[in-house]
């Protein structure tokens, strides 16, 4: 296990509470994971299974049942709150509402490991500050009140508070999780930035698996009973997440890198087209619970013509055929068929 | 901090003037009282002269000074622990005495006034004297020690807050019991003490007094980097490097010996505590306690004094109890800080 690149690791560790007269509840046991020099990690797994639980142990705010975390190959448990607060910063997912907090006093929390008995920030402290409104580019805000901050903005400050706090990993749980689309792919990508280049390791939580695939360097996988960690293509191309939602009515589509809702297969359709129309026309068609594919003959073919961004929608049924200008009411038109024929 | 110079210019102008204030209200409860007192033999008198009737020396010296001092360290320490409260327990509606320390002062009175009536002594002279006060601060400094205990072994701060909030309310019902069995004098004389009193507070109970309320205060100034940690809640404070328990036997320390010692020599003060720190962030706008200490500080010395000065309201043979004072200015804060929460999801 001796691996001197690795920033963070755990062997066999166990979390969960501890109970009264030594019953202790396991969340989860088993647990070997680690993280590597800059690094951008996603925990990944259904809700419930211990994510925030983990990521609480591995900062220090709940102690493990068993086993062990290595900070730096020494065991977390010798490290004291101030030496820790100086390697290791952490965004929870509580929603921090304070009134009259300006953004840039906010950040200037970060410094408190650093700071003497009465809080007074240094010269290098608030070049410290000014650095981390920077770097996750919120300089237009940082007179504002916290109040004031959308939900993006206002995870921004909080990173930036951990940056300010100049630690080598970040711990973030769920920091998409109240965000917008493209605010949850703005922070991820931000995480991701400051992992490469300041050689941080920042590990997150997620259920966004779309945006953890595409940036995150590893992924701990939290499957029922076993965690496993890898790259996301190699979790993907090893059918890991396949096997996350085995029992449920999701399958995941190894060459999309998305789930699905698995689906009874009905009458089969046979579709012909360019690419876009066909994988749209499908995604409508598998909705209302028609099989479709694009070889053989079948009952009902549809063709789509696409004349220079016009789309036409041909059907052709037992000899039948039918135009339709969208796929709306191509679906209408099949939902119909299907329901008079039982 | 470019952006932040016109700010700190504005802090600046606020302290200067809060300051002027507070030694304006200072001299103005000197001037009022019942007894009409000519300005320049006041100013004779703190000078170390001799005014023009011997009385009035007496009164400035015996009367109005301490009273004067006894509403400036009383609005000054009670504000303070409410601050500490409301941060430590992210509660705007926080106060002195939700962790039980007037109602554990209130027990303590209630035990000497009933010993003493049943010892026989007259229990009209109780009110301000010195077995009184050391009854307050016993009862208050049980309550902290329990407190103190708790928070040893609970890790969530919401449930140490409830549980000072049951702890208050079996004090007083116990001291409801007392009250049931007890005599019209007897009850007479605690119901005085429940109302408040800036003006029974003698000089050389002042040097127990002052001191104390120093201690606290200094003790909470010391506390300023813990409490801007603690606004983000503990979670975050410890992930910053801080020890809570210390931090919280710190702030709660210098809580009790605040307020249990004004509740001891004054009586439970009610509103100022509550409301003063939410006027101080009003005014100036910032979370951080380095700013937001002292503003409290001059704020709540301003409000006690002001409160004291409406309590002598002149054409009155006698002055107005305080609690009433500054439970009429105290609730409109309040119910705006109710109101205001609506609509803001905030704490402060």
């Amino acid at each position: 296990m001796e691996d001197s690149n690795q920033v963070l690791q755990t062997e066999d560790l166990s979390i969960g509470f501890k109970g009264k007269k030594k019953e202790s509840s396991i969340i989860f046991d088993k647990i070997s994971v680690s993280a590597g020099k800059a690094e951008l990690v996603a925990l990944f797994g259904p809700n419930g299974i211990g994510k925030s639980t983990l990521l609480r142990s591995l900062v220090k705010l709940q102690s493990p049942l068993s086993g062990k975390i290595f900070l730096f190959n020494v065991n977390l448990r010798n490290y004291s709150r101030t030496r820790l607060a100086r390697k290791l910063g952490y965004v929870s997912t509580e929603t921090v509402h304070i009134n009259n907090l300006r953004v840039h006093d906010l950040v200037s929390l970060g410094r408190y490991p650093y700071t003497g008995w009465m809080g007074r920030l240094g010269k290098d402290d608030i070049d410290k500050v000014n650095d981390a409104i920077n770097m996750v580019s919120i300089e237009h805000l940082q007179g504002k009140f916290i109040h004031q901050l959308s939900d993006g903005e206002r995870q921004r400050a909080m990173i930036a508070r951990t940056l300010a706090q100049d630690t080598s990993i970040i711990v973030l749980d769920e920091p998409t999780a109240f965000l917008d689309l493209p605010n949850k792919y703005e922070v991820v990508h931000l995480l991701q930035k400051l992992a490469r280049k300041s050689g941080k390791t920042i590990i997150f939580s997620t259920h966004d698996l779309h945006i953890a695939i595409q940036e995150a360097a590893k992924i701990w996988l939290m499957l029922e009973g076993q965690i496993i960690q890898g790259s996301p293509e190699d979790l993907i191309l090893g059918g890991s997440f396949s096997k996350m939602f085995e029992n449920t009515n999701l399958k995941f589509n190894e060459a999309m890198g998305e789930f699905r809702i698995r689906r009874k297969p009905g009458m089969t359709i046979g579709l012909t087209g360019g690419q876009a129309e066909c994988k749209w026309t499908r995604n409508a068609l598998e909705r209302i619970g028609y099989r479709v594919t694009a070889q053989g003959i079948h009952e009902i073919m549809i063709t789509v013509e696409n004349d220079r961004g016009k789309r036409v929608w041909e059907v052709i049924r037992r000899g039948d055929k039918m135009q339709f200008n969208s796929i709306y009411n191509l679906c209408s038109f099949l939902e119909g068929f299907r329901d008079s024929t039982g | 901090m470019q952006n932040t110079s016109p700010r700190y210019s504005i802090t600046v102008l606020l302290f200067i003037a809060l300051s002027a204030i507070l030694a304006a209200v200072f001299a103005g409860g000197l001037f009022t009282g019942t007894v009409k007192i000519p300005v320049a033999d006041i100013l004779r008198i703190l000078s170390g002269g001799e005014a023009s009737k011997p009385e009035w020396g007496i009164i400035i010296r015996e009367l109005r000074l301490p009273r004067v001092l006894t509403a400036l360290f009383a609005g000054m320490g009670l504000s303070v622990s409410g601050l500490l409260m409301q941060t430590v327990f992210r509660n705007p509606l926080a106060g002195p005495y939700v962790l039980g320390i007037s109602a554990g002062a209130s027990l303590g009175v209630a035990v000497v006034v009933m010993g003493f009536s049943f010892a026989g002594a007259s229990a009209l002279s109780l009110p301000g004297s010195w077995a009184m006060v050391i009854a307050a601060w016993t009862g208050s400094g049980l309550v902290l020690l329990l407190i103190l205990l708790v928070s040893f072994r609970v890790r969530d701060i919401m449930t140490i807050l409830i549980l000072g909030i049951m702890f208050g309310s079996a004090t007083s019902a116990l001291v409801s019991v007392m009250q049931y069995f007890s005599t019209e004098t007897i009850l007479k004389s605690f119901m005085i003490w429940t109302m408040g009193s800036m003006g029974g507070v003698t000089s050389s109970q002042l040097k127990i007094m002052i001191p104390a309320v120093m201690a606290g205060l200094a003790l909470s100034l010391a506390s300023i980097k813990l409490l801007n940690a603690m606004l983000l809640g503990e979670n975050y404070a410890r992930s910053l490097g801080m020890n809570v328990t210390l931090a919280r036997v710190m702030v709660f320390f210098s809580t009790s010996l605040l307020a249990g010692t004004i509740t001891a020599f004054c009586g439970p003060i009610a509103f100022v505590g509550i409301a003063v720190p939410h006027l101080a962030r009003m005014l100036f706008r910032n979370a951080d306690h380095a700013v937001l200490m002292p503003a409290t500080i001059l704020t709540g010395g301003i409000v006690m004094l002001g409160s004291d000065i409406i309590a002598q309201l002149p054409g009155l043979d006698s002055s107005l109890p305080i609690n009433s004072v500054t439970a009429l200015l105290g609730i409109p804060v309040v119910i705006w800080i109710v109101i205001r929460n609506q609509k803001l999801t905030g704490i402060f």
